[in-house]
């Protein structure tokens, strides 16, 4: 019995597949029933994950590990997928026939994504990594419209499906050098041969797969593109709660490592200082706001990963709590740009011009979220940031920091240019008023409180993620 | 430490409050009641104001010391605790602040544009500008110090006038350029103070071994001293000062850039003491350059608000030229520079504000002769002048002083040659006022009413502060002195 409580939120996420398979069928579709029933099992789901917070055991020939990191991590999927749920009432980017196959896939990918999270053997995570992939590639190319985003998405497929051959190839080596396919065996074992270039090339190449799902540079070309080309809804999920289970496989991974070859330490350096700043750079010269958000996301993956880099405790407790920053804060900013453009077209920066009249509340949301992105206190973002750089100092890291630090006010520069949009442009021609209704602006209330409240009262949660760092072996 | 004073009513607590809960309910206010908006909003600058007048009163000089201290852990995992207390050289700048913001709002009184808006933007400048000074927690320090800059970004985009989203821009970004310095260098002391406390007064017990304390001051000097104007990191200092709105402009040449000078001496001097002796040197350089350079740029310029802008530049060289001097007087001169500057640049940007709001011109040639027409209004531009001056019986005159003679003691050179830049500074200021409010009269300007006794009323308490304390300096030398004497004694 105990073992079904353990996999009692995946439970609910196939439950909730199986029935939008079965709605999906059907030959009438009616969109409402289809978006209160998605939001009913995505809450059951988010209650679920809540529920077994405090699960701990193995799985599956010990394949799968529950633990307060694992579950800490749902509970953000299922935050991270209720939201998204939660602002399709106006699923206009997707042709309404579709909206079962919509919420389907969701859950699938959902599904997908919390046995990543969980899993610690490499073919239960590759699987699982397939498994959202390929819900994720069908989603992006779900879009209603023009070829071009059709486009899209066969370009995301085509590259992720190169990314994961890579990494199947690698974990192929891996096996190969250490005839075991648990990560926990391999710890063991790798540090031994890890001379050898058969091992070298594995775990490169093998990493190189999370990287990509995690879009961190070199490895985020997709990221623009699929942001842009994706519909709106599918843009949020893809940048909020699919960040966490890419963010989650790196940290546990890192933290199986150990951190004790200097070259893997030297390449994560690397790779965090060029995904900051090829990132906020590049974010600058943006005109589309999904394709200005994907870039500041690849610069979010190097702040994070500077958490990562610490390999203490402290430091994974800071890159999750970094996670949980992200996700409020990344939502926050889709949800505004989905409200503006209900329609479900792309947004550009000028359209946001005169918001502040048209929404204030919008307007206010997407301010303190953006604020929050750059760093700036009283907000989350500012005091996940402090977290993080303060695990890097206790590492002696203090030039990655300060290039960090110069990075934020780089990244202050083009989020201050939407909020100029936002707050002091004068729209060109008159845009309607935004529509709000009461739940968007509760949702946005909820939105600017949270940010502020967990930016002033770190407290508990940092104590929950040094728990959960704690319960990584 | 005197934990054991702590007050029943945690007063630095409220005054912080007296802000955000002025923000909170001008947010609650609906759009189309303006007045509304300016009444309450005087309101609570005024709570704020009476706070800090009877704060200031009470403090106990003898006694000397932390006194009002309110303090509680915040993040237990980190030691950051919620730590306020006043002593000699915050309580100064409470005054300060909190003058300044009432004068500003009743500076704005006229304004008409997005007026909600505006004032709940300077009410959250100024909250963080209240933090800085109150908190003994480096955490919160930082934390309030950015609060109080992201404001100006707005502030100046959207109210401001010549190049406002260019000087915007600049200001908001050089500023948080400095604070990508100061960050790293707050998190790097609590790094190795090894004790997981961001109590400043915690760590300079602990203490720093030399290298520690080299790199962090250098830190701390640079991120602080570009909000301070130290040359060669001033340029955004004339540009912001001409785009943003006058109250803006007064709040933020009269109080924000005393936050980067109060950074340097509560942070930086207090916590590394052997990196101050280190980079002394340096930091008297810089400002020297500092004094002579905004004199000699200032007599070049046509604009008036960038002659106040670059006599700024001068005028906060002084304040750390002051602090580099490791001296009581130095340092007393220096504090009482950074109270005496605030009150004399707020009423300057005030009095440009009027002329340029009533002509639309702050451009000298375009002026000329308005004492004729505008009286008043040419008075106290021309009392601010001479209190920049230097003259006596105005507030900056003792601070100059002592400054300068223990500066001449200290660094004979630099002394002098700051003393020169002084006189070059007393020149330009001589020039705009004979070509502005004397000189020909121009024509087009004789129309313009002259200043109302309401618009006067923040006027005059700025002129009332400069020549109180200009009269009885040891009004606020003494308070000053009881924290100076015991800071200097440790160095």
């Amino acid at each position: 019995m105990k073992e079904w409580i353990l996999f009692a939120p995946e439970l609910c996420y196939t439950l909730m597949a199986l029935v939008f398979f079965w709605l999906a069928i059907q030959k009438k579709v009616d969109q409402r029933r289809a978006y209160f029933f998605a939001l009913a099992l995505s809450g059951v789901g988010l209650v679920a994950a809540l529920l077994c917070a405090t699960q701990q055991g193995m799985l599956f020939f010990d394949a799968y590990r529950i633990d307060l990191y694992s579950q800490l991590f749902k509970i953000l999927l299922a935050v991270g997928t209720f939201l998204v749920i939660f602002s399709c009432s106006e699923l206009k980017g997707i042709d309404g026939r579709n909206h079962p196959e919509f919420y389907l896939l969701i859950s699938v990918c959902t599904l997908g994504m919390m046995m990543l999270v969980s899993a610690v053997e490499l073919l239960t995570i590759y699987v699982s990594i397939e498994l959202s992939s390929y819900s994720l590639y069908l989603l992006v190319s779900m879009r209603r419209g023009e070829d071009r985003f059709v486009e899209t998405g066969i370009k995301y497929f085509m590259v992720g499906v190169t990314a994961s051959a890579f990494m199947l190839f690698g974990i192929s080596y891996l096996f190969g050098v250490t005839h075991t396919t648990y990560i926990a065996g391999i710890s063991k074992i790798l540090p031994g041969v890890i001379t050898e270039p058969a091992a070298i090339v594995g775990l490169v190449l093998a990493l190189s797969g999370f990287f990509f799902k995690q879009a961190l540079f070199p490895f985020h070309v997709w990221a623009p593109d699929v942001y842009q080309g994706a519909a709106n809804q599918v843009t949020t999920y893809v940048g909020t709660a699919s960040k966490m289970a890419a963010a989650a496989l790196v940290i546990r991974l890192v933290g199986f490592s150990g951190g004790e070859s200097p070259v893997f330490v030297n390449v994560l350096y690397a790779l965090s200082v060029l995904s900051m700043t090829f990132g906020n750079l590049v974010a600058i010269i943006q005109k589309d706001i999904k394709r200005l958000l994907a870039y500041s996301s690849i610069a979010h993956a190097g702040y994070m990963m500077i958490g990562i880099l610490a390999m203490t405790e402290r430091g994974y407790a800071t890159a999750m709590y970094y996670a949980i920053a992200y996700l409020v804060m990344g939502y926050a900013c889709f949800m505004v740009v989905m409200k503006i453009a209900d329609d479900g077209h792309n947004l550009e920066i000028k359209e946001l011009a005169g918001l502040h009249k048209r929404s204030p509340l919008l307007a206010m949301t997407l301010m303190l979220g953006l604020f929050g992105l750059a760093g700036i206190p009283p907000t989350v973002g500012f005091t996940g940031k402090f977290l993080v750089f303060a695990a890097a100092l206790e590492k002696g890291y203090l030039v990655l920091t300060i290039i960090a630090m110069i990075n934020a006010t780089i990244s202050l520069y083009y989020y201050l240019i939407v909020i100029k949009a936002a707050y002091l442009l004068e729209p060109l021609r008159p845009y309607p008023r935004v529509a709000v209704d009461t739940w968007t602006r509760a949702m946005c209330i909820i939105l600017v409180l949270g940010m502020i409240y967990l930016g002033i009262f770190p407290d508990q949660f940092v104590a929950l993620t040094e728990a959960a760092a704690r319960s990584l072996p | 430490m005197t934990a054991m004073e702590m007050a029943n009513f945690p007063v630095l607590s409220a005054i912080l409050m007296s802000t955000i809960l002025g923000l909170l309910t001008i947010m609650f206010i609906p759009d189309d009641r303006p007045k509304l908006v300016k009444q309450v909003s005087l309101f609570w600058a005024g709570v704020g104001l009476v706070l800090s007048i009877w704060v200031y009163q009470a403090y106990d000089i003898e006694k000397g010391g932390l006194q009002f201290v309110e303090r509680y852990l915040w993040v237990k995992g980190l030691g950051i605790y919620w730590f306020n207390a006043l002593d000699g050289i915050n309580a100064p700048m409470l005054l300060l602040t909190s003058v300044v913001l009432f004068t500003g709002v009743l500076t704005m009184w006229d304004l008409e544009v997005r007026v909600k808006e505006f004032f709940a933007f300077m009410f959250l400048l100024v909250a963080g500008v209240y933090g800085v000074f109150i908190s003994m927690d480096l955490f919160w320090i930082f934390v309030w110090y950015d609060v109080s800059l992201f404001p100006m970004y707005p502030l100046i985009a959207i109210w401001g006038g010549t190049r406002k989203e260019y000087g915007g821009m600049k200001l908001t970004l050089y500023l948080l350029a400095g604070s990508a310095l100061i960050l790293p260098g707050i998190i790097y002391m609590w790094v190795h103070g090894g004790a997981h406390t961001f109590d400043i007064f915690e760590l300079q017990r602990i203490g720093f071994s030399a290298d520690v304390q080299k790199v962090a001051f250098v830190m701390l000097y640079l991120g602080f001293g570009i909000l301070a104007g130290v040359w060669p990191f001033h340029t955004w200092s004339p540009v912001g000062h001409v785009a943003a709105p006058t109250a803006v402009s007064m709040i933020h040449a009269g109080v924000l850039m005393k936050l980067g000078a109060y950074g340097i001496l509560r942070l930086g001097m207090t916590l590394c003491p052997e990196g101050l002796a280190y980079w002394a040197d340096f930091m008297a350089l810089l400002a020297t350059i500092g004094i002579v350079y905004g004199a000699f740029v200032g007599l070049a310029q046509t604009d008036l608000k960038y002659v106040i802008g670059y006599s700024s530049v001068s005028h906060m060289g002084i304040v750390g030229l002051g602090l580099s001097t490791m001296t009581v007087n130095g340092i007393n001169g220096a504090v009482f520079q950074m109270f005496a500057h605030g009150v004399m640049t707020a009423l300057l940007f005030s009095a440009v504000g009027y002329i340029y709001d009533r002509t639309h011109t702050k451009m000298i040639p375009d002026l000329g002769g308005l004492s004729r027409t505008l009286p008043i209004a040419s008075a106290f531009f021309i009392i601010a002048a001479f209190a920049g001056i230097g003259v006596p019986f105005m507030a900056s005159f003792w601070a100059e002083l002592l400054v300068f003679i223990s500066s001449v003691q200290t660094y004979p050179v630099r002394g002098i040659l700051a003393v020169s830049g002084l006189a070059v500074s007393a020149l330009f200021m001589l020039r705009v006022v004979q070509k502005t409010f004397y000189g020909e009269k121009n024509e087009r300007w004789e129309h313009i009413p002259d200043v109302s006794l309401f618009l006067a009323t923040p006027r005059i308490i700025l002129v009332g502060v400069i020549i109180f304390f200009g009269m009885f300096p040891r009004v606020i030398l003494d308070v000053i002195q009881s924290a100076v004497i015991p800071f200097v004694g440790k160095l």
